[in-house]
């Protein structure tokens, strides 16, 4: 196993920041640790990387007992949200500075530096200041950097969190790749979910200090451990009791055995889908359902029309305790 | 950013610019130009019999002297304070760095008066014992570095502590990631960070420096040709009525503040410049 | 415990430990504890010890001696009446800096920093020529009590505008835009979005401008000629002090001044955070 965290706990003052974190990875994995932001997973990266220690538990990396060591030692590929780009260094020195600081003999350091610039692209730019590149050449740099020095862990700190989307979606499959090439055992932080369901091989969701589930992106979406999850991950509406995804609603115009009876409020077109807005008796909020503009078509929806209701068959779906509890924002903003 | 900054140039405008470079001219800009003239109001001669009178050379020297021994050493003190203030916590950190300002605002007579009653080697409270070292401090060449470095003290640590404070931890902590040790971190990355800054302070402490007076004035002994400095020199020529010297060795301080605002003010300019394309591209 | 820790927001957190020096840095402290001791504290101390040693009745004379209140009476009315100037012409000058723009601007900005780095006895000279007997515009300030005000003027004119300017360049103007939307005037606006904006930065550059005048002597020395009760400020009585060999009094006038020293100081890390605050 790669990294080992076993009983970690931090606090801030008042505030705990991690309780009782208990995580194993293996080597060569590709990690996402997920979450709203404030929910510890920043500092869990952190303290792995040893920029933070934890107030009791420990950390153990590669075999080696690391929970003492400084950042220093701990041989750890560690790459900041702001990119930490060496401003007065050339993109070549950046990417040098490790080897440089280990001594290794100049040729060699030139090799590796010439290696991995064409790995990440910036072959061209090697005699340009950090200023003179983009955001998205700027990451590449750091991403560079921290291999250079052959870690046993790449650790990333939200790394697109900075840049716009379109480069943030090239970055995201551009990583992916990286990874399949060069192996090594990967984290990276992210408060943005379809980041993680689409580059990482196994999801750590983690909030309020603790870890609520781990699993492959699959097993997260289709079989979420609570409801915390299951908002966090996706779309969420509450039909009689049960939470479930809206595409997983099915919807008739004709009286079913076991659906609810509701009216059509409102049918919003968005893009190749339709967003469907129903009042279903006996319930506060509405629920919405998603289904293919062919589908919505075929039912001849309008305002006022009366439809029913019924889970999917083998829908994702988790009890509801409290229907209102715990919205995730940034899972409903898509 | 400041360039679009214009306010709509209305007469309150112009009223305002024509009053403040008025002001400006009768205060400073005038006065400064007149010491020039006045210093060559005979051609060069005042300024050669200035600098063939060998007591006079002395109190040039003595002042560069006192002025980089200070400037060295609140350089060193003043980087290594900044740092401490701004990356480290620990207890009277708060006290600390508002006592740090208070030489800008003590009188430079109550300075020197509080180094007499410290270091005056008769009834000083170390005095006498620094001197059984065999080391004079009042009336002697460490006194006077002693008073120039207190009233310089801020400069350097009020340039560098805002530009730590921008810089931010993150370069350090990649740094230390990829396996540099404090001291590596602050050599290859901290400090050229800060180089600017420091190079600021450095200018304004030098000038601030060679231009002390009082303090000196009341530790110094004011000694022809052994602790009188230049300041005590254009004194000295004034009162004794040699007013073209005094106003040619002023001229020849004045020149080297100013000098010393000019690069400040380049250097700034240029950095100024720099900030904003950074944040442009 | 205080916490000023710099860097992107969420890397900045209260710690429990309360302080995280290693070795090295804690011998630096401690190295620069020392000096900054030897060099400032240690010698204030000083002052205010051999102030108090002769009991407050001695003290009470040595500052209450007629010239010696004279002095400080005039002290006090120029620093307070030159900063009052500062606060209106310093507020002024940086508003053009920032706000006005003219051929030979750059001019000015090095003209506002000659009297911080020229000598104080240069500083003097300067302003002798032009206001001294030999004056081209015929005004014989020199050996009057309106040469302190002048020689003050000329060393404070710095600390108002440098503390201003950068305010005013950081102030959003949207705000005054929105303002004018809003129906107010130029001087409604100036008076209540932007000048509530400068206010610490005024104050704080009126308290370093006050502590300036308070504590000044070398412009003095060849402008005012020192006449007791004409024109002879705190310094001067503090060097006739030291002169004649009397340094309990000496020590008694300095311990005035140092006291508003340490007031001022006060007030400017508070009105400091304030700045940094709004900023």
């Amino acid at each position: 196993m790669s990294i080992d965290v076993s009983g970690v706990n931090k606090r801030y003052g008042e505030f705990v920041a991690l309780q009782d974190i208990n995580l194993t990875l293996p080597t060569g994995q590709l990690t996402a640790l997920l979450g709203p932001s404030g929910g510890g997973k920043t500092t869990l990266l952190r303290i792995i990387a040893g920029l933070e220690t934890a107030d009791s538990g420990s950390v153990v990396i590669e075999g080696v007992e690391a929970t003492r060591l400084p950042v220093q030692k701990r041989n750890v590929g560690f790459v900041f949200q702001h990119y930490a780009a060496f401003k007065h260094l050339s993109v070549a020195r950046n990417v040098a500075f490790g080897l440089e600081i280990r001594k290794k003999p100049k040729d060699e350091i030139r090799a590796k530096v010439d290696e991995l610039l064409r790995l990440v692209h910036l072959d061209a730019f090697a005699d340009r200041l950090p200023s003179q590149l983009s955001g998205g050449q700027r990451q590449r740099m750091a991403l560079a950097r921290a291999l250079a020095i052959e870690p046993s862990v790449l650790l990333l700190d939200e790394p697109f969190g900075a840049l716009d989307a379109k480069v943030r979606k090239e970055l995201r499959d551009w990583l992916r790749r990286l990874h399949d090439e060069v192996h090594v055992t990967t984290v990276f932080v992210t408060h943005d979910q379809e980041e993680a369901l689409e580059v990482a091989d196994e999801i750590v969701v983690v909030n309020e200090g603790r870890v609520e589930q781990v699993g492959s992106p699959d097993q997260l979406y289709d079989a979420p451990a609570n409801e915390f999850v299951m908002g966090f991950l996706g779309e969420v509406t509450v039909l009689g009791g049960v939470r479930l995804r809206p595409h997983d609603v099915e919807m008739t115009t004709a009286p079913v055995p076991g659906a609810l009876e509701g009216r059509v409020v409102r049918a919003l077109r968005v893009g190749f889908e339709v967003r469907v807005t129903v009042d279903v008796a006996g319930q506060d909020a509405p629920v919405t359902v998603v289904m293919t503009r062919t589908h919505a078509r075929s039912l001849g929806l309008e305002p006022g029309t009366a439809v029913w209701l019924a889970p999917a068959e083998g829908a994702t779906a988790v009890a509801s305790a409290t229907p209102a509890a715990r919205p995730a924002p940034e899972a409903v903003a898509g | 950013m400041a360039e679009t900054r214009r306010a709509s140039a209305g007469p309150t405008t112009y009223v305002l610019r024509v009053l403040v470079i008025a002001y400006l001219a009768l205060l400073v800009a005038w006065p400064v130009v007149l010491v020039g003239t006045n210093a060559f109001a005979n051609g060069t001669q005042a300024m050669v019999d200035v600098l063939a009178d060998p007591d006079t050379v002395h109190a040039l020297q003595l002042s560069a002297i006192a002025a980089v021994v200070a400037t060295v050493i609140n350089t060193v003190f003043g980087v290594t304070i900044s740092m401490l203030l701004v990356r480290k916590e620990f207890p009277g950190k708060r006290v600390l760095s508002a006592l740090i300002d208070l030489p800008l605002s003590v009188s430079p007579i109550v300075v020197g008066l509080a180094l007499m009653l410290v270091y005056g080697g008769r009834n000083g409270w170390l005095g006498p014992t620094v001197e059984d070292w065999g080391l004079q401090v009042v009336f002697a060449t460490p006194g006077i570095v002693l008073a120039t470095a207190f009233v310089s003290l801020p400069l350097v640590i009020r340039e560098v502590v805002p530009v730590l404070h921008e810089l931010g931890t993150e370069q350090e902590q990649a740094a230390q990631s990829l396996g540099a040790s404090g001291w590596q971190t602050f050599w290859r990355i901290t400090l050229p960070s800060i180089k600017w800054a420091v190079i600021y302070g450095v200018v304004l402490t030098l000038a601030r420096s060679l231009g002390e007076f009082g303090a000196v004035k009341v530790v110094s002994g004011n000694v022809l040709g052994e602790t009188r400095t230049a300041t005590l020199a254009v004194e000295e020529r004034y009162l004794n009525f040699d007013q073209e010297g005094a106003y040619a060795l002023a001229f020849l301080l004045a020149s080297v503040s100013v000098l010393a605002i000019l690069v400040v003010f380049v250097l700034r300019a240029r950095g100024t410049r720099h900030r904003a394309f950074e944040r442009q591209s | 415990m205080t916490v000023a820790l710099e860097g992107r927001p969420g890397r900045a957190r209260p710690t429990l430990v309360n302080h995280n020096l290693t070795t090295a840095s804690g011998i630096g402290l401690g190295v620069s504890m020392i000096w900054f001791s030897l060099l400032v504290l240690i010698p204030l101390t000083a002052v205010l010890v051999t102030a108090s040693s002769g009991g407050w009745a001695e003290f009470w004379r040595s500052i209450t001696n007629e010239q010696t209140r004279a002095a400080i009476r005039l002290t006090v009315m120029a620093a307070a009446s030159v900063t009052l100037v500062n606060i209106v012409a310093g507020t002024a000058i940086a508003w053009v800096l920032v706000r006005d723009r003219f051929p030979g601007k750059g001019l000015l900005e090095l003209v506002i920093d000659i009297p911080f780095a020229l000598p104080t006895i240069v500083a003097g000279l300067v302003l002798v020529s032009l206001y001294g007997n030999d004056s081209p515009l015929g005004l014989h300030l020199a050996n009057t009590s309106g040469s302190v005000y002048l020689a003050f003027l000329f060393v404070t004119l710095p600390f108002v505008v440098r503390m201003v300017q950068p305010v005013l360049e950081e102030l959003d103007m949207e705000v005054e835009e929105a303002a004018a939307s809003l129906g107010a005037g130029r001087a409604t606006i100036f008076r209540r979005v932007v000048l509530p904006s400068l206010a610490p930065a005024i104050a704080a550059g009126a308290a370093l401008s006050f502590a300036r005048a308070m504590g000044e002597y070398g412009s003095l020395v060849l402008l005012s000629g020192n006449l007791p009760f004409e024109s002879e400020v705190t310094s001067v009585r503090i060097l006739s002090a030291i002169e004649n060999d009397n340094q309990a009094a000496a020590a008694s006038i300095a311990a005035v001044l140092l006291v508003i020293s340490l007031l001022v100081i006060v007030a400017l890390d508070i009105l400091q955070r304030r700045v940094a605050r709004r900023g």
